[in-house]
């Protein structure tokens, strides 16, 4: 059944044929519909024809001289930087923070992580409410400065999607600390008191000794905060659904708004775009921060 | 080890690729339309028909089904597809899945978007269509000259809904008769310290009404078959010139001064609450007016009048909660039990359902129920000699509010809207093989 040119010992306890159920798994929910995007992309697929004709190049010609696309693109793009320097901040923050293995560290630990697994769109309409013009927000500033406050956080066509941005960061920084606090756990005690012994104050400590060995911890979570918030919909969708003046409208949001109008080879096209705009971002990215795990 | 595992993925690919070669699966069944129309009370038990309704239209049908089971033994299951109702309505026909009946805009643009001559039972010869009001009997359902939608209520009509106390308190006795005494009785109430409009950019969809009720005149003369051609495009004058014109009204300070973030809601608190003397606006704005306020005090505060450049022409805009289409799922006994049921909600059912519903009666034998709003009733009085909006009479329904919102916002300029609309209607028309795209 196996061929046996290649038989090693291991082999024999593992056989290949173990893989085929994860295999079936992977092609079935991951080559196939991979695949299907590379071909309907090159299609006419609608929902008002049963027939689906190969129509070459024409959804990617028609989308690129429309604006729309490229201004998603942007969007987009600040979206992912936003999101990736406000989620590391956070995180970083916290996790030094609460690197301490106290009680009460462990227990605000919990806290901040509980917003992960919290459901995207939960999240997105409760900031929602909280961001509103007469939401809780503007009621405590209110309160605090003692004059009526009333600022459109979701409305401002240059902030809001810093605000957005904050609110995807707010979410996955439990995530974020958690690596970090990692990363911190293994640093050798040893480095870190002959800096003490040496004189180093705190900020020299973080600095020169600690940021630089959590190279790894900053490769994972700057890359996936990065390369994920590409993908970001739920959230932006439930606060903002684009707006205002389209200045939040992600790529995804473009696609889901693509797909509603029936044009589904178009939203393909784009989502296929959205995968090699991620293909080809990720390399560079990662290849940097690999270059800095090198001091390790 | 490594040979295997790539001849896995070769074989697993060229498998994925030889399924892509198949057809659209949503494709339905090719065959002549149906021929017999069951009688209302014919016996179905052992018959379950699904009806496929959003999340303000689900509860519509609960007089008739309760009649409908107790008649025919049939059991009939109300599924509600979460909003985006069309969205997600299209995706799942798209892919197979269908119900016996839907809600549905009974519009050409959302017709052609279900793909109606191959998805949808013909209702040609329906026997309750001599039973509505003569004048509502083809105002829409058609494409192509082949019946696919039942209307059931009457269709929303784009409009000024204003507040009749802050009208009187100004001195106003008598609404506009057309545009330009439209416009100087908002320039009147400014004058005197009144917001003479209210608009909602902040949830958008309103926004396109401002537009669409300054075409109603055009849209007479037959505007959207001169655009469904393209021998008329959004970027010409008439479509332009109404954008143009909105946001000069709106630059001229006559609307709300929160125009930019407000929301429906806020637009229904304003109107009531007098803070705004108009709002351009469809039903389901009283809808949201009648969650604020019982039939009395809306009586008395709030009227509707249509507006359109030359009179008091409305502009009319089925949407999903006032019609239903039937599927042609390949099985004749469903089809033909979904045909029943239609028979008798629109047959010995409409009377209680109209006034479960209190709502308007389309037929001439079934009253209207006394609790009917009088707003509602001016409403439904200006349907007779209303005429199509763009979602009712064009043959495809691009995101002119959502461009008219970034108008709003300062991200587009009205020139932009016209394009960026124009744009996005020749890719669906292109898409639909529409000719001229």
């Amino acid at each position: 059944m196996l061929p046996k040119g290649a038989a090693r010992p291991r082999q024999k306890d593992h056989p290949l044929w173990f893989l085929v159920p994860a295999l079936v798994v992977l092609v079935v929910f991951f080559f196939v519909p991979t695949l299907f995007n590379f071909v309907y992309a090159f299609t006419d697929w609608s929902s008002f024809k049963s027939a689906i004709n190969f129509a070459g190049i024409d959804n990617f010609t028609s989308l690129f001289t429309n604006g729309t696309l490229l201004n998603s693109l942007k969007v987009t793009l600040v979206y992912a930087v936003l999101v990736a320097l406000f989620q590391n901040a956070f995180g970083l923050g916290l996790a030094l923070l609460l690197e301490r293995d106290t009680r009460v560290n462990r227990a605000v630990r919990v806290a901040f992580f509980i917003p992960v697994i919290m459901s995207a769109l939960a999240v997105g309409y409760i900031f929602q409410a909280l961001l509103k013009p007469d939401g809780a927000l503007n009621g405590i500033l209110g309160a605090l400065t003692g004059a009526d406050v009333s600022i459109p956080w979701l409305g401002n066509t240059t902030w809001t999607i810093v605000v957005v941005a904050i609110v995807h960061a707010w979410k996955w920084m439990g995530l974020s600390m958690l690596i970090y606090l990692a990363g911190l756990k293994t640093i050798n005690e040893d480095v870190l008191e002959a800096a003490r012994l040496d004189g180093a104050n705190r900020w020299t400590m973080f600095r020169s000794i600690r940021f630089p060995l959590l190279a790894p911890a900053v490769t994972f979570n700057v890359a996936t905060a990065l390369l994920g918030s590409m993908n970001g919909f739920d959230i932006v969708q439930a606060t903002t659904e684009g707006g205002p003046g389209g200045t939040t409208e992600l790529l995804n949001i473009f696609i889901f708004r693509t797909f509603g109008q029936g044009l589904f080879a178009q939203a393909t096209t784009m989502s296929l775009v959205l995968f090699l705009l991620v293909t080809i971002l990720a390399f560079p990215v990662i290849r940097y921060l690999r270059k800095r795990e090198d001091v390790l | 080890m490594k040979k295997p595992f790539r001849y896995a993925l070769a074989l697993a690919a060229a498998g994925a690729l030889t399924l892509t070669a198949c057809s659209d699966p949503g494709a339905g069944t090719d065959d002549a339309g149906p021929v017999d129309w069951p009688a209302q009370d014919a016996d179905l038990s052992g018959t379950t028909l699904t009806i496929w309704a959003a999340q303000n239209s689900n509860t519509v049908p609960d007089s008739v089904i309760a009649g409908f089971e107790d008649l025919t033994g049939a059991e009939v299951e109300v599924v509600t597809i979460p909003d985006p109702y069309e969205q997600g309505v299209q995706t799942k026909v798209a892919t197979g899945d269908m119900p016996d009946l839907a809600f549905w805009q009974p519009t050409a643009s959302q017709l052609t978007a279900l793909n109606a001559s191959q998805n949808l039972q013909p209702l040609d010869d329906a026997p309750w269509l001599d039973a509505y009001k003569p004048e509502l009997r083809d105002i829409t359902g058609v494409l192509d000259d082949t019946r696919y939608a039942t209307l059931i209520t009457t269709p929303a009509v784009e409009g000024v809904y204003y507040n009749k106390e802050v009208f009187a308190a100004n001195g106003i006795t008598e609404t506009p008769t057309d545009w330009d005494s439209f416009l100087q009785t908002a320039r009147d109430l400014k004058g005197a310290g009144v917001t003479p409009f209210h608009e909602m950019a902040a949830d958008r969809w309103g926004t396109q009404w401002w537009v669409q009720v300054q075409l109603a005149d055009a849209a007479a003369d037959g505007l959207w078959d001169r655009v469904n051609t393209r021998e008329e495009l959004f970027t010409d004058p008439t479509i332009q010139g109404a954008i143009d014109t909105y946001q000069g009204l709106i630059e001229e300070g006559l609307f709300n001064e929160d125009i930019k973030t407000a929301t429906f809601e806020d637009q229904g608190a304003a109107l009531l609450a007098g803070d705004a003397a108009m709002a351009v606006q469809v039903n389901s704005f009283f809808g949201q007016l009648q969650s604020l306020a019982d039939t009395e005090e809306l009586n008395e505060k709030i009227g509707f009048f249509p507006i359109s450049p030359s009179g008091n022409v409305g502009t009319f805009i089925p949407d999903q909660s006032n019609a239903l289409v039937a599927f042609k799922t390949g099985d004749a006994d469903q089809e033909s039990a979904a045909r029943q049921l239609l028979s008798y909600w629109m047959g010995d059912g409409y009377e209680d359902f109209v006034n479960a519903q209190s709502t308007v009666s389309l037929q001439t034998d079934v009253e209207t129920p006394a609790t009917v709003p009088e707003a509602l009733l001016s409403v439904s009085d200006s349907l007779g000699t209303s005429v199509g909006s763009m979602q009712a009479s064009a043959i495809a329904n691009p995101d002119l509010y959502i461009y008219l919102a970034d108008m709003i916002q300062g991200t587009k300029t009205p020139a932009e809207v016209a394009e960026a609309t124009q744009s996005q209607f020749d890719e669906l028309a292109k898409a639909q093989g529409a000719e001229g795209f």
